[in-house]
């Protein structure tokens, strides 16, 4: 690849994390949703674990699924901008008209989330530490290997998202809200999910972040299903994705074929 | 030499899972020549906004072949995408600021050098505008900075879909005025929308009409003229019962005012006098016109 061409393709990607960057810096809400949620759920879970006299590590436990929570319901949400941004604009046909693929368009939103979600993710930890003497017991590698994995599970999330806005249109604008919440119900945000009936435990196991958390909650003596919760994340994470953007590709097409581009524009 | 566009039996049909299917586009064939103004006229649902969307490979078209540029518009679209934009409705991402949408759009582009977004700003005259939020500009200053987005990329043809709809007069002039003065400038291809006959006279080289998803009649404003039956027409004030009016002529009565279709306005107005006098109608006043393209529209609108 030369240069020139490098250089187009990072500006591709870049446009999205741009845009998403120009929509933080405008709009108050954005860093509202990205600090005031998030400290909201940490001290009322931190303070309900203190009520209940919870143990330091089943506190930890229910720490690192807030902080879960709220780092990909974070990052997650500027991945589906690059569908429900122009759904609401109803400018979603000077995107498509544009020559960038959808994986770069997701790609540069997902790099400003990731960045949103980091810092978050720091701030949650600080404040955690600070008012329940929430400590990292994992070392650095491990740390890093759990932030990327579930920031992928957000833009796995994400692409979703989008993908029922290209199929369903502004029907699918709730989804762009709830989904996230909807996946932490199964994945054992706060409990670990042995506990869920079946078929809701196998479908539990279905989803990375459960694997990503068991992995980080490993570090702090609590037992997994599988004895390699990272591989198998990361197996699932890779799977999910190549899938999911052959689907978005797909999806879009057929958008394109059914005139929904044009609703959504006009 | 290569065509700007060319369609061939482009059929377009909106399929949904709940309301009936909907036939928006029936055949179409269309050449558009490099270099010129080409008009696409037609009423309110005809498929002018299907057909320029397809064009620009934002919709795939149930049936039919696209060249835009030589290329195939469906098995090049990437490359296509890079040597065509188009202006659509005044819509810009929500939140973003006049500067910054521009800019999205030209990384979109991979046009990292700002000069060119500042140079688009200036070519539009948003300077005063660019730091303010898209949404609070007026719909004439949201319409320059759709076009400006549009001139982005340098794109060799251009769609613009009914470019000063809602605009007042005065701003929609200014308008018109920047699409031929960046025409010329850049030497591209226009393909435009609109119900503007005016518009489309004095903006377009080449004008089709299109009605029910069909092109059904296309030639320069002078050529689509003689379509009509009649080249000229006399438009009278009559005084008088005007219930059993019988003339030698087709005509239109709106209230006291009749307009008479004619090939030959000054020979025929006294023999049309004489004939309201004998049924004992009084001329008030009398006026000679040629017919304009809006006659045109409104007879291949009404399908006689």
């Amino acid at each position: 690849m030369s240069s020139s061409s490098l250089q187009k393709v990072l500006s591709e990607i870049l446009a999205f994390a741009y845009r998403n960057y120009a929509l933080t810096k405008n709009e108050f809400y954005a860093i509202f949703e990205m600090l005031f949620w998030p400290m909201i759920s940490l001290i009322s879970v931190g303070l309900l674990g203190e009520f209940l006299y919870l143990e330091k590590d089943a506190v930890a436990f229910i720490i690192i699924g807030v902080i879960t929570l709220s780092v990909i319901q974070i990052a997650q949400i500027d991945v589906t901008y690059v569908m429900l941004l122009d759904m609401w604009s109803m400018s979603l046909k000077y995107i498509i008209v544009t020559p960038t693929p959808f994986y770069r368009m997701v790609t540069g939103a997902w790099l400003f989330g990731s960045l949103r979600g980091f810092i978050s993710l720091v701030l949650l930890i600080l404040l955690s530490a600070w008012l329940f003497g929430f400590t990292l017991s994992l070392p650095l590698t491990a740390m890093a290997a759990f932030v990327l994995g579930i920031l992928l599970s957000a833009l796995l999330i994400g692409i979703f998202n989008c993908i029922l806005i290209l199929v369903f249109g502004r029907r699918a604008e709730i989804f762009a809200w709830t989904l996230s919440a909807i996946v932490m119900l199964f994945c054992g945000i706060y409990y670990p999910i042995t506990i869920l009936p079946e078929p809701f435990r196998t479908l539990g196991l279905l989803i990375p972040i459960t694997h990503y958390l068991e992995f980080f909650r490993s570090f702090y003596g609590f037992q997994t299903v599988f004895p390699d919760p990272l591989a198998i994340a990361i197996v699932e994470t890779v799977t999910y994705l190549a899938l999911l953007l052959v689907v978005a590709e797909i999806s879009m097409l057929r958008a394109r074929k059914t005139g929904l581009v044009l609703k959504l524009s006009d | 030499m290569v065509k700007a566009v060319e369609c061939r039996d482009v059929w377009m049909v909106y399929r949904t899972f709940i309301e009936k299917d909907t036939v928006a586009l029936r055949g179409v064939d269309l050449d558009v020549e490099d270099g010129i103004i080409f008009g696409l006229l037609g009423p309110n649902g005809a498929g002018k906004t299907t057909l320029i969307s397809i064009l620009a490979t934002i919709l795939i078209p149930t049936r039919g072949e696209v060249r835009v540029l030589g290329m195939d518009a469906f098995k090049n679209t990437r490359k296509v995408r890079e040597r065509i934009n188009i202006s659509s409705g005044v819509r810009m991402p929500w939140g973003m600021k006049v500067y910054e949408c521009l800019r999205f759009y030209a990384m979109c582009y991979g046009i990292t050098d700002k000069k060119v977004v500042e140079d688009v700003i200036s070519e539009f005259e948003l300077e005063e505008h660019r730091n303010k939020r898209f949404d609070d500009l007026s719909t004439g200053n949201k319409q320059k900075a759709n076009l400006a987005r549009a001139f982005l990329n340098n794109p060799e043809v251009v769609f613009l879909d009914e470019p000063t709809a809602n605009l007042d007069p005065d701003m929609a002039k200014r308008i018109r005025e920047m699409i031929l003065r960046i025409k010329d400038e850049r030497d591209i291809t226009i393909v435009l929308t609109t119900h503007n006959m005016k518009e489309a006279e004095l903006l377009c080289d080449r004008i089709a009409f299109i009605k029910d998803g069909r092109i059904v009649a296309e030639g320069t404003s002078e050529e689509l003229k003689r379509y009509t039956k009649t080249s000229e027409r006399v438009i009278l004030k009559v005084r008088g019962n005007v219930d059993k009016l019988n003339l030698p002529y087709p005509f239109k009565l709106d209230g006291n005012s009749l307009t008479v279709f004619v090939e030959d306005a000054e020979k025929a107005l006294p023999s049309i006098v004489v004939k309201l006098a004998e049924q004992g109608i009084n001329v008030e006043s009398a006026k000679m016109e040629e017919v304009t393209l809006e006659d045109v529209f409104i007879e291949l609108a009404e399908g006689s």
